[in-house]
């Protein structure tokens, strides 16, 4: 086991290299430049010529390249050079993370359990008015375009509205961020959630109806076990573990989904600031942004294979 | 068996329910009991005010988290709120969106920084220069309090105020004069704007190039008094000298080693910093040291930057003021809606062209140009696309800009004569393909580019393709000589109140802005000219004689003039929206 993580984790420094060399020859190669966009129209190309050289983006690549990465070894990600001119990425990204990961977090706690629980029950009532109902919900919460939903529950929650002699609402905040538990979380939350929560809804039910359909179950009942036992000690446990490998997934999906929520919402997290920096063309914050997403990526895939290892006994690494 | 699956279902779902409902009941519990907030009313925040603040005041709770006020009435916030918090007590507080009223955070505080709208807006007021433009725009001294022009207007002897002082107390000299307009020249200050305004002072260049250490033209006569000397008598000197890159900052401050500085920035000017939340909001308070005129009135300005769409919060009575966005300006606009009245359409300093690429076919020939400029309808564009929210062009600086010709009749809409012209010039049998390139990333392109191309394609018979850019990659591609689009669309808006910084920057020849690669000697010599000209009504001549000429030319057509919208509720009395940002909110005051 000890030798499998040892091998997984000596990928990483070769994946962070690919992908930092193809995200900063995008963006020095690629069309638009930090320093132009700072000064609009009003950039003048003497200008940004001697600015572009003071940050030097007129030497070759690979010395740019080499001189970015030694310096985020050592922890300096660079400086902003447009939306916060010279501010430190690293602390404007430490500062914005805790935001997105609390966001994420309430995201995820009422979507995860809510989907798995939908998903056991539209397997275990199958054909009933319930599963019909559960998939039509999946097949929304994955279809449902979150630029589209976003301004729509703003309208309905966040306005005034007068219906015949009364005027009713708002009845949550239109946004910002004033902590974990406060009514501005309640509409991005949620918005963030669905994605989950169909996902989670649609793998449950197919596991549970897959592992229901086994024999150990059949045995279990042929057993004379309740038939609530043989749901929770063995057809659930086995169901559930499948489901492990989509928590992998469920973050790259929250991460993805932040972008929009953030930037809709006016909450000041990590999503908000790369979405920003893109337009802008942020090459060091987006660099870092990057690599963070990369490194926590490939970490918590890591320790999902290394848990699903020890849960699953028919896993076994070598 | 299937009671027993039921049972455990009902179980299941009640599970969730309740860690639901812990949830958001360990939530409302944190949140609630704070006054303002949504739910106050049901857990006993009591809305009776304290202390000495009169009752029907609007004011805005005086702690960190955000106030969310009640509102029961549509539109107006009438409900007082108790004050907390540990700052002073606040009865005369003003909220405001981000900056520019599109909500945000500023990129820098940095005075020797400030490239744009959102920066600006804050620096005018925590710091302050020379001189500065008061609400009718004109130049008036600040820090200095009077200046003599001398050396055929190239050199600038300032007098510093006596009372004029940082922040923290400390007296303004005229060291720190200098020590601020070198930091400006500074390549390690990496200022992308100071050139722009400050370029025309003796020796500026040089430092800001590596060459030199020092600026020769600025010069520190005695403890109060600053010597400029600049390289030609341009007239436009004291507008680029009130532009917030050559505001007096604390040499102390700067080199304090925080990272960045101006998160506690010791200014000189009416309102102090007194705090900046990233994405949430940012703090000012009244200077109450303040030298100049009118002292500030309202003691502490809240701007929230974070908390989603301005509009709406203002229409819940959470903002006191907002610029209104696109998408309502025709719901403000409409007389029967209450919001009208809160509305001011403010003209801005800026001009929205299309761009001819007079290097490019069929543009070289100016008989094509002058054509395609003459068969668009800008009267039925504004009517139709833009419901008359815009004003439409007729010359080239807009109105209320110095230099404005009432008379300027512009390009005329001529179809007929716009086919004669075409048929004269070197593309009469047949124009090549053109290509449209603008602004965009939607779907389709705005309707008024779309309208435009269809006026073409009816008068002309021309060909137009639209191509959409995102922003960052469109400036690269207009910039330099080497321009490869065709056509293109540009909205210019003033760096300062001259008519030289559209018709030098746009249309001299070898300026590195003149995106329609126009070259016309003859209008060069009349800008030349102007620039030198002292006499205020000589120069507006220059100018106008030098629009006459080039709208003949149309190496651009000017399209609309640009208008900002503003909703300000009643009782914030004495505010004003000036097309530049100047320090206003001194003359702000709350009626109670």
């Amino acid at each position: 086991m000890a030798a499998y993580v040892i091998r997984r984790l000596l990928w990483l420094p070769v994946l962070l290299i690919l992908i930092s060399l193809v995200t900063f020859a995008l963006g020095i190669y690629g069309p638009g430049d930090p320093v132009q966009v700072l000064l609009g129209l009003h950039a003048r190309p003497d200008i940004v010529a001697l600015v572009r050289k003071q940050y030097g983006f007129d030497q070759p690549f690979i010395v740019q390249y080499l001189n970015y990465m030694t310096n985020a070894l050592q922890g300096n990600f660079g400086v902003s050079i447009v939306k916060y001119p010279g501010q430190s990425v690293s602390a404007l990204l430490a500062r914005r993370l805790p935001i997105t990961i609390q966001l994420n977090l309430m995201a995820t706690v009422w979507s995860l359990p809510l989907g798995v629980a939908l998903g056991i029950f539209a397997a275990l009532y199958r054909k009933s008015w319930l599963d019909v109902f559960v998939r039509a919900l999946v097949v929304l919460g994955i279809s449902l375009p979150i630029i589209g939903l976003m301004p729509t529950l703003s309208f309905a929650f966040s306005r005034q509205h007068v219906v015949g002699p009364l005027t009713i609402g708002p009845f949550l905040p239109v946004g910002g961020w004033q902590g974990m538990f406060a009514p501005t979380i309640v509409l991005p939350a949620f918005i963030l959630g669905l994605g989950v929560l169909a996902v989670f809804t649609r793998q449950t039910r197919a596991a549970m109806i897959d592992v229901m359909n086994q024999d150990y179950v059949r045995t279990a009942r042929a057993k004379g076990l309740k038939e609530w036992m043989v749901i929770v000690r063995h057809a659930l446990r086995n169901a559930l573990i499948p489901l492990i490998t989509l928590l992998g997934f469920m973050i790259a999906g929250l991460f993805a989904g932040s972008f929009l929520v953030e930037a809709f919402y006016g909450i000041p997290g990590v999503g908000q600031l790369a979405y920003d920096s893109l337009t802008s063309r942020e090459y060091y914050i987006i660099m870092a942004f990057t690599l963070m997403a990369a490194i926590i990526y490939v970490l918590i895939n890591l320790l999902i294979d290394v848990v699903y290892g020890f849960v699953d006994p028919q896993i076994r690494y070598k | 068996m299937s009671e027993n699956r039921g049972l455990i279902a009902v179980v299941v779902v009640l599970l969730v329910a309740l860690v639901g409902l812990v949830c958001v009941g360990l939530g409302a519990l944190i949140y609630c009991p704070q006054p303002g907030s949504i739910c106050s009313g049901f857990f006993g925040a009591t809305t009776t005010a304290n202390q000495n603040t009169p009752s029907t005041s609007p004011t805005a709770v005086g702690n960190q988290n955000q106030s969310q006020n009640q509102n029961q009435n549509q539109g107006q916030n009438q409900n007082p709120q108790p004050s907390q918090g540990n700052t002073a007590p606040v009865g005369n507080t003003l909220r405001l969106p981000g900056g520019s009223g599109a909500g945000g955070d500023p990129p820098t505080l940095d005075p020797a920084q400030t490239s744009d709208v959102e920066s600006a807006t804050y620096i005018v007021e925590i710091f302050s220069g020379l001189v500065s433009f008061n609400k009718d725009l004109k130049i008036v001294p600040e820090l200095a309090e009077k200046w003599d022009v001398s050396n055929e207007g190239k050199t600038y002897t300032f007098t510093l105020r006596k009372d004029a002082k940082f922040h923290d107390g400390r007296p303004v000299t005229a060291q720190d004069v200098k020590y601020s307009l070198e930091r400006a020249a500074d390549p390690k200050t990496r200022s992308t704007v100071s050139p722009l305004y400050l370029g025309d002072i003796v020796g500026f260049m040089d430092k800001y190039t590596g060459k030199a250490q020092d600026i020769s033209g600025v010069k520190v006569i005695d403890n109060y008094t600053v010597q400029i000397d600049i390289k030609a008598p341009v007239t436009y000197f004291l507008a680029e000298l009130a532009h917030p890159t050559s505001y007096v900052v604390d040499k102390f401050n700067v080199e304090s080693g925080d990272q960045p500085w101006y998160l506690k920035p010791n200014g000189t000017g009416p309102y102090k910093l007194v705090s900046w939340d990233q994405g949430q909001q940012i703090v000012l308070e009244k200077n109450p040291d303040y030298y100049g005129d009118p002292k500030p009135s309202v003691d502490r300005v809240e701007y929230l930057l974070g908390g989603g769409s301005p509009m709406t919060r203002y229409e819940n009575g959470d903002l006191d003021a907002v610029a209104v966005s696109l998408a309502d300006i025709e719901r403000v606009s409409d007389t029967n809606s209450p919001l009208n009245k809160e509305l001011q359409v403010v003209p801005q300093l800026s001009t929205s062209f299309l761009v001819f690429n007079t290097r490019k076919p069929p543009f070289d020939d100016p008989k094509v140009r002058l054509a395609f400029a003459m068969s668009i309808d800008k009267n039925k564009i504004v009517d139709v696309v833009y419901k008359k929210m815009a004003e439409p062009a007729k010359g080239i600086l807009p109105e209320s800009f110095p230099g404005y010709n009432p008379n300027q009749q512009g390009i005329p809409y001529d179809p007929e004569g716009a086919k004669k012209l075409l048929a004269e010039s070197k593309y009469a049998n047949g124009l090549p393909d053109i290509v449209w390139n603008t602004v965009g990333g939607g779907g389709t392109a705005a309707p008024s580019t779309q309208a435009i191309a269809e006026m073409l394609k009816d008068n002309l018979g021309a060909n137009i393709s639209i191509e959409q850019t995102d922003w960052a990659t469109y400036l690269s591609e207009i910039s330099g000589t080497n321009v490869d689009f065709q056509m293109f669309d540009i909205g210019w808006s003033a760096d300062y109140v001259d008519p030289e910084n559209f018709f030098g920057i746009l249309f001299r020849s070898d300026s590195l802005n003149n995106w329609s690669g126009y070259n016309n000697p003859e209008v060069d010599k009349l800008i030349d000219q102007a620039s030198l000209e002292s006499d205020l009504e000589k120069r507006i001549n220059l100018y106008q004689q030098a629009e006459d000429l080039i709208l003949k030319d149309a190496p651009v057509l000017p399209l609309t003039y640009g208008r900002d919208y503003w909703l300000t509720k009643p009782y914030v009395k004495g505010v004003f929206y000036p097309p530049l940002v100047v320090e206003r909110l001194k003359y702000i005051t709350l009626e109670k």
